[in-house]
């Protein structure tokens, strides 16, 4: 009976993987039979003309992930490390608590508070025209992973043997030699499983940021100005998704920009996959 | 006899230059429960001192107080009559002239190579890397098992050889004292002669602190004995005159029967 319910809970979770990129497949198949794939690499997305490019949304997602997790993933480990090896015994549960408080706030409050807090803050801080920029976007999203990313490392780091720290230190290794050859390595795969979470969120993350990346579908000139106001492929989904009438080119294509999503993820998990390291 | 045993008595606390290690009045305590009671004891500059006493004693526990991977103890020690607290360049500079093979054997999860090396430190001995961790595998009787497999997983080994593996990388830092929690417990009696081998012939320059169970390793190796119980060093002397005449009534009674009742 478990076995019987273990299996089918198994297929039907994997089958779901293949039914959900079938229905996203069908939804955009009209753009690529209509535009093939080009659309993907162009820069121009007007509706109301047909054109549809998906670079700079796609651009954008990717740069405003890459930047948010450059800065949340060392922050958050070095975090995990100031709990475990800095933060006085008795208060340790306490920033953790904090922390998973935190990892549980929903995202529209931290869209909020970044349209509140953030936006105006890098207007006036960097003299832009409008704060809602690229910039804004990264690091709330660092922000909202932050949390994510400090618990599950601080288990990870957690689970490494006090024998193996205590060997490493009666070898004469300084603290910052024990962090480096003993606790990270060892804590590497639960870090890189936070990083695979966090990423999913941020890259998933539609609401908060687009209240803050400022929606505006130009590839940022140079390539790494983070402080224009750009797209991301989630963001115009939620925001035009509304507009688009069922099955006109305008709905097919923001369909694929959800295929394209989940493609992107999928490539993550496959990327991260510890055999392509050895 | 005992005019010997009260010279040693009355020399114990004077800094003798012969005097390696010098414990004075050594006290610990762990969450208010005293686990070493006013331990006082010395090591010559080299030849082996076998620790004994039965399980529970705190011979472990004075092991780590010596490295200083236990730091919560009243009273000095000195290394080459300088202070061990006050050790220039701190603990772990400290801890580079000492090796410790613990009474677990635990080898880091990284091949066998790496472990050797992984305490090795500074420029030249980085360099000569390879060199000395062949010498330290042939000190601990286990570079013929290895030699062909040193990129493999330590956790490939079996558990003498990881024992052994443990006692190379304490020897790759070229310590100027070693301290040994019972090294050869899980070994057979092949390698336990070899290590024993090895041991003596280090113990010609370098001062080693042996924990051991084993009575007759004990006596077959060490020069001096150090008998502990319950916290408190009952007697130390000359390995003969402990075996042979043991001047206190637990030594003799932990001879006899392997017990220690003491108050
Ligand atoms: N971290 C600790 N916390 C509390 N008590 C401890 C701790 N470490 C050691 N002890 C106590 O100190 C005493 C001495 O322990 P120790 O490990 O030094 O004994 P030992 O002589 O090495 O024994 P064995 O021969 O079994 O290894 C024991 O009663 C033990 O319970
Ligand atoms: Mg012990």
């Amino acid at each position: 009976m478990l076995r019987l319910f273990i299996h089918s809970s198994a297929w039907l979770s994997f089958s779901g993987l293949l039914l959900l990129s079938g229905f996203l497949l069908y939804a955009s198949w009209p753009i690529f039979s209509e535009q093939g794939l080009y659309f993907i690499a162009e820069s121009e997305w007007y509706p109301y003309e047909d054109l549809f490019g998906m670079l700079p949304a796609l651009f954008g997602s990717l740069l405003s992930v890459g930047v948010a997790l450059l800065i949340a993933l060392p922050l958050g480990v070095a975090a995990a490390l100031f709990n475990i090896e800095i933060v006085p015994s008795c208060l340790q549960p306490w920033l953790r608590l904090l922390m998973e408080l935190m990892a549980g706030i929903p995202s529209v409050v931290y869209g909020l508070m970044g349209l509140w807090l953030l936006v105006p803050f890098l207007e006036q801080q960097l003299d832009l025209l409008t704060g809602r920029t690229l910039l804004a976007a990264a690091l709330l999203l660092s922000v909202m992973v932050l949390p994510t990313i400090m618990v599950l490392s601080e288990d990870a780091l957690r689970k490494v043997a006090d024998d193996q720290r205590q060997r490493a230190n009666a070898l004469g290794l300084s603290w910052w030699a024990v962090v480096q050859r003993i606790l990270l390595p060892q804590a590497w795969p639960g870090i890189r499983l936070a990083t695979l979470l966090s990423l999913g969120r941020a890259m998933g993350e539609t609401v908060a940021v687009m209240l803050v990346i400022g929606s505006i579908d130009r590839l940022p000139e140079p390539l790494y100005n983070l402080l224009q106001p750009a797209q991301s492929l989630t963001s115009r989904i939620g925001r035009e998704m509304g507009e688009a009438s069922v099955g006109s080119p305008h709905w097919s294509a923001l369909m694929s920009s959800g295929l394209l999503l989940m493609l992107m993820s999928v490539a993550v998990v496959l990327l991260s996959q510890r055999r392509w390291f050895k | 006899m005992i005019s010997n045993s009260r010279l040693s008595n009355i020399t114990a606390p004077v800094q003798h230059p012969t005097t390696a290690l010098q414990i004075d009045q050594l006290k610990l305590s762990i969450q208010g429960q005293p686990i070493l009671h006013e331990i006082s004891l010395s090591l010559p500059t080299s030849g082996i001192t076998a620790l004994i006493g039965p399980s529970g004693a705190g011979k472990s526990s004075l092991l780590h107080c010596i490295n200083l991977l236990q730091q919560a103890w009243q009273g000095e020690i000195t290394l080459h009559q300088k202070s061990i607290r006050q050790w220039p360049g701190g603990d772990e500079k400290l801890r580079r002239h000492i090796g410790l093979v613990a009474q677990k054997p635990t080898v880091f999860p990284t091949t066998i190579y790496r472990n050797v090396v992984f305490g090795i430190d500074g420029f030249w001995q980085r360099r000569n890397a390879h060199a000395i961790a062949e010498q330290a595998l042939r000190q601990a009787a286990l570079w013929g098992e290895v030699k062909d497999r040193l990129h493999a997983p330590a956790a490939s080994l079996s558990l003498g050889q990881q024992q052994r593996l443990c006692l190379a990388r304490a020897l790759a830092i070229k310590p100027k004292l070693l301290l040994l929690d019972e090294p050869t417990a899980s070994l057979d009696p092949k390698s336990k002669q070899l290590i024993e081998q090895a041991l003596s012939q280090l113990a010609s320059h370098i001062p080693l602190l042996l924990v051991s169970h084993n009575l007759e390793q004990a006596q077959r190796l060490g020069e001096q004995v150090i008998f502990m119980c319950e916290g408190k060093v009952i007697e130390q002397a000359d390995c003969d005159t402990f075996f042979n005449h043991p001047q206190r009534v637990e030594s003799k009674e932990f001879l006899r029967w392997a017990v220690c009742e003491c108050d």
